[in-house]
């Protein structure tokens, strides 16, 4: 077998868009040297007039068919390195009739017509124009046109069609070719006089070559393509496709996610509410529009296995990436349909006796497939819409997952999310979104850096992001102020985490999401909330700014420290964020915030009274910055990142250990 | 310049044949014109309605850069190769293609509306008289055969309706 662009999967390079461009150029001289630069002679063969289209084509079908069927004797071409079109009954012969009404009428087709415009002719001009035009009709017209295009046949040869074999269909056809060439000679006598190549030498001899060409191909016996190098999970896969070709048998793939066959990527292209109502377990929800996009990173890798409710879409979606190049593309014999029939369907509600293996087999995929349950059939609310609240709640987020505008971020430990998470949910390490900036340790990164993580990440301005942690709210709340520095103000905490989410027996997934990067945009002036220690100090010095240390009380008084000096910034009040968080069963939660509410208003005096948030690293001040914003409303909070970590560094800065009375108590 | 008289048909056969050949054993694809144009069109409609477009259902598939085809350069290979034959032929001459006693706004609003139509039958099928008629055929496929066919029972039936542009 021959490596071809479309085999290796490069069909869009700049490699592949030279050689079709050169192979253009031959296209276009044979063409234009055949006469067919002129829709006259084009034309004429409808009126029986000039038969050159016919000799001219027939002889090139004749020629290719020759060359193609020697190469699959060969074993250089078979199904899997060239693209052969499908076969789409309906769409094909009312598609031929209506084109050769628009051939006529047009006294054009596509190829020749630019051959036409390059030969100076207006008309041709006009004609792709109106090719363009009909194309994007076409594309305005589709719902309409679809049912027509719904019975995919896949590739299916004419030989296998009329069942005989391939050689004697060439053979045939061929004798019919020549029938035509002679045919044509003696119409074009009658009309118009001239001999042209009738009992010609050159005719004799050119039907000669041809038929016998074609007669040998009975001596050229059709040998088994020689499978390139695979790993011998992958080549017993093969086998078993070729069989069903580009198909998937239900219960093929029900074994081997089960089996935790981690090469295959099941790919639901229902809408997102279909999805969310039920889906196969390790299934992604990729729209179809997205499918090019959101696979390129899987293609040629694995398996890719399309399903929809029935057939026709994944058959039309996989024909699509396949013209890509994706070699990897598969469909699920009878779609969801098939699958919940053939496999899900319980024993006993089966018309036809099960044998004891089959009915375990059954029971195993069921237990599998329905263990995760799928949430509950409420409509997918339109996220964009509504406004996103601070905290959501594990219900709510089970009615959502899986909404293409919905991203979820897990900040917890990889290991912890390998284990299982929330479907869809991407794996984030907190601390990649921070760094040494300037000399200082752990700082929250420059917007431009945690734009490119969220790129990376897929994320996109109008997403709501919902995020997830493990056994600190900081974690979740530091991102918050990642998603603040861009301008993100679509987040929300998952209220109890993880955990919670957990401990409530909710789905969960073990796959990776399908992520198309994206390219987010970074804010271009810093942001309006991050202080400096100048600005702190500034801050000091004039009274109605209240800093909060939030800090364990032990630092914040100085009995413990980390760090050069212990102690606190002059006037700092201390409202440790731990007291501001509640165990509640087996995982944590923000106090009600009616509690929280009296708390801070005895620390800040009003709702819009200057607020500076510090602790350490920043980390902890993240939590209370969230809740101080969030949800209780306070609207001029600011947050000194570098906190304790560069104060106590800075030996020109004041420190101290006394205890100042809260403003409002005074 | 006259212009030299047109190629024997059977031996610009064989050259376009082994052109397909090629494009089978190098591209692994056949030829293709109509798919060029398709995408010309998904080109201008993103230029137009971009949100529209990346969500409709058949230009949609095609994403933001639907150019970058292959079918798109080899489209723009046939024109390239089209000018150098005609010219060394002699055969580029501006004008109208019609027969003497049609008008010059009849054969081009005909043209016209063949384009349409066929640029429209084109996405239906999935190919035209290259990717289908031709490339189809040649190896052998039943729905390209089919297309092959009806594409000739279209046009002869349609043929007497459209005769007077050629009228001399």
């Amino acid at each position: 077998m021959i490596d071809t662009f479309f085999s290796s999967g490069t069909l869009d390079t700049p490699a592949a868009f030279l050689a079709s461009f050169l192979i253009g150029l031959a296209f276009g001289v044979a063409l234009e040297r055949a006469g067919f630069g002129s829709s006259k002679r084009l034309a004429g063969i409808f009126y029986f007039r000039d038969m050159a289209v016919m000799k001219v084509m027939f002889t090139a079908v004749i020629v290719a068919m020759l060359g193609v069927s020697y190469a699959k004797a060969f074993g250089w071409v078979t199904t899997d390195n060239v693209y052969f079109l499908h076969t789409l009954y309906a769409a094909q012969i009312v598609g031929g009739l209506i084109f050769g009404v628009g051939f006529v009428m047009g006294g054009w087709c596509p190829g020749t017509a630019a051959v036409g415009v390059a030969s100076g002719k207006i008309d041709a001009l006009l004609f792709l124009a109106g090719a363009v035009g009909g194309s994007i009709l076409y594309n305005e017209a589709y719902p309409i046109m679809a049912p027509l295009t719904a019975n995919d046949r896949g590739v299916v040869f004419g030989f296998e069609s009329l069942g005989v074999s391939e050689a004697a269909f060439a053979f045939a056809f061929t004798l019919i070719a020549v029938g035509c060439f002679w045919g044509a000679e003696v119409i074009e006598r009658r009309r118009t006089g001239s001999a042209g190549y009738l009992n010609s030498r050159f005719l004799t001899v050119f039907s000669a070559v041809l038929v016998v060409g074609a007669f040998g191909l009975f001596a050229a016996r059709p040998r088994q393509p020689v499978a390139p190098a695979a790993t011998a999970q992958e080549s017993a896969l093969l086998t078993g496709l070729q069989a069903g070709a580009d198909h998937i048998g239900p219960e093929d793939l029900a074994d081997r996610l089960l089996g935790g066959d981690a090469s295959l990527l099941p790919v639901d292209i229902r809408t997102p509410e279909e999805f969310a109502q039920f889906h196969i377990r390790s299934a992604v929800n990729i729209p179809v529009a997205d499918l090019p996009a959101a696979l390129a990173p899987h293609k040629n890798r694995g398996l890719i296995v399309l399903y929809s409710n029935g057939m026709t879409h994944p058959a039309q979606a996989r024909d699509s990436l396949a013209r890509l190049g994706f070699g990897n593309v598969y469909l699920l014999t009878d779609g969801l349909a098939g699958f919940l029939d053939a496999c899900l369907k319980p024993v006993s509600l089966r018309g036809e006796p099960v044998p004891p293996v089959q009915a375990a087999k059954i029971r195993a995929w069921r237990a599998f497939f329905l263990s995760a349950p799928a949430p509950a059939a409420a409509p997918v609310a339109a996220i964009a819409a509504e406004s996103l609240s601070a905290e959501v709640e594990t219900g709510w987020l089970a009615q959502r997952f899986g909404s293409p505008n919905v991203k979820i971020i897990d900040l917890r430990p990889q290991p912890e999310y390998n284990g299982g998470h929330v479907p869809g949910a991407l794996s984030l390490n907190i601390e990649s979104l921070r760094g040494c900036v300037g000399g200082l340790p752990s700082m929250l990164l420059p917007a431009n850096l945690l734009a490119a993580h969220f790129s990376l990440m897929g994320l996109r301005p109008e997403d709501a992001i919902i995020v997830i942690w493990g056994d600190k709210i900081q974690d979740a709340t530091l991102f918050g102020m990642a998603c603040e520095r861009l301008g993100h103000r679509r987040y929300a905490v998952l209220r109890g985490g993880f955990v919670k989410w957990q401990s409530e027996k909710r789905p969960l997934d073990t796959g990776l999401p399908v992520v198309t990067p994206t390219s987010y945009p970074a804010p271009e002036a810093p942001d309006a909330f991050t202080v400096s220690a100048r600005e702190v100090l500034a801050a000091m010095s004039q009274a109605g700014t209240v800093i909060l240390d939030v800090r364990p009380a032990d630092y914040y008084t100085g009995r413990k420290r980390d760090e050069a000096r212990g102690g606190h910034v002059p006037g700092a009040i201390n409202r440790p964020f731990s007291d501001d968080v509640v165990k509640a069963e087996a995982y944590s939660l923000l106090k009600p915030t009616q509690e929280l509410a009296a708390v801070y208003a005895n620390l800040i005096p009003a709702k819009d009274s200057p607020v500076i948030i510090h602790c350490r690293t920043g980390h902890q001040a993240s939590q209370t910055y969230f809740l101080l914003t969030r949800l209780l409303g306070y609207t001029r909070v600011r947050w000194y990142d570098a906190g304790w970590t560069e104060w106590a560094a800075r030996s020109e800065l004041p420190v101290s250990s006394e205890t100042p009375v809260p403003e409002a108590a005074k | 310049m006259s212009p030299k008289p047109y190629a024997n048909p059977y031996l610009a056969g064989v050259l376009l044949g082994l052109t397909l050949l090629a494009s089978y054993l190098i591209l692994g694809a056949g030829l293709g014109a109509s798919g060029g144009l398709a995408r010309a069109g998904a080109f201008c409609e993103l230029a137009l309605a971009p949100a529209r477009t990346l969500a409709s259902p058949y230009f949609g598939a095609w994403g933001d850069q639907p150019l970058r085809y292959y079918l798109v350069f080899m489209l723009a290979g046939v024109f390239g190769g089209g000018l150098v034959s005609a010219l060394l032929a002699g055969r580029c001459v501006r004008g109208v293609e019609r027969g003497a006693r049609c008008a010059p706004r009849v054969r081009l609003l005909l043209a016209l509306a063949g384009g349409v139509i066929s640029g429209f039958a084109s996405r239906l099928a999935n190919g035209c008289t290259s990717g289908q008629a031709l490339s189809g055929s040649a190896v052998l496929l039943t729905g390209s055969l089919l297309f092959l066919i009806s594409v000739f029972a279209g046009g002869y039936a349609a043929a007497w309706f459209v005769r007077r542009q050629w009228r001399d």
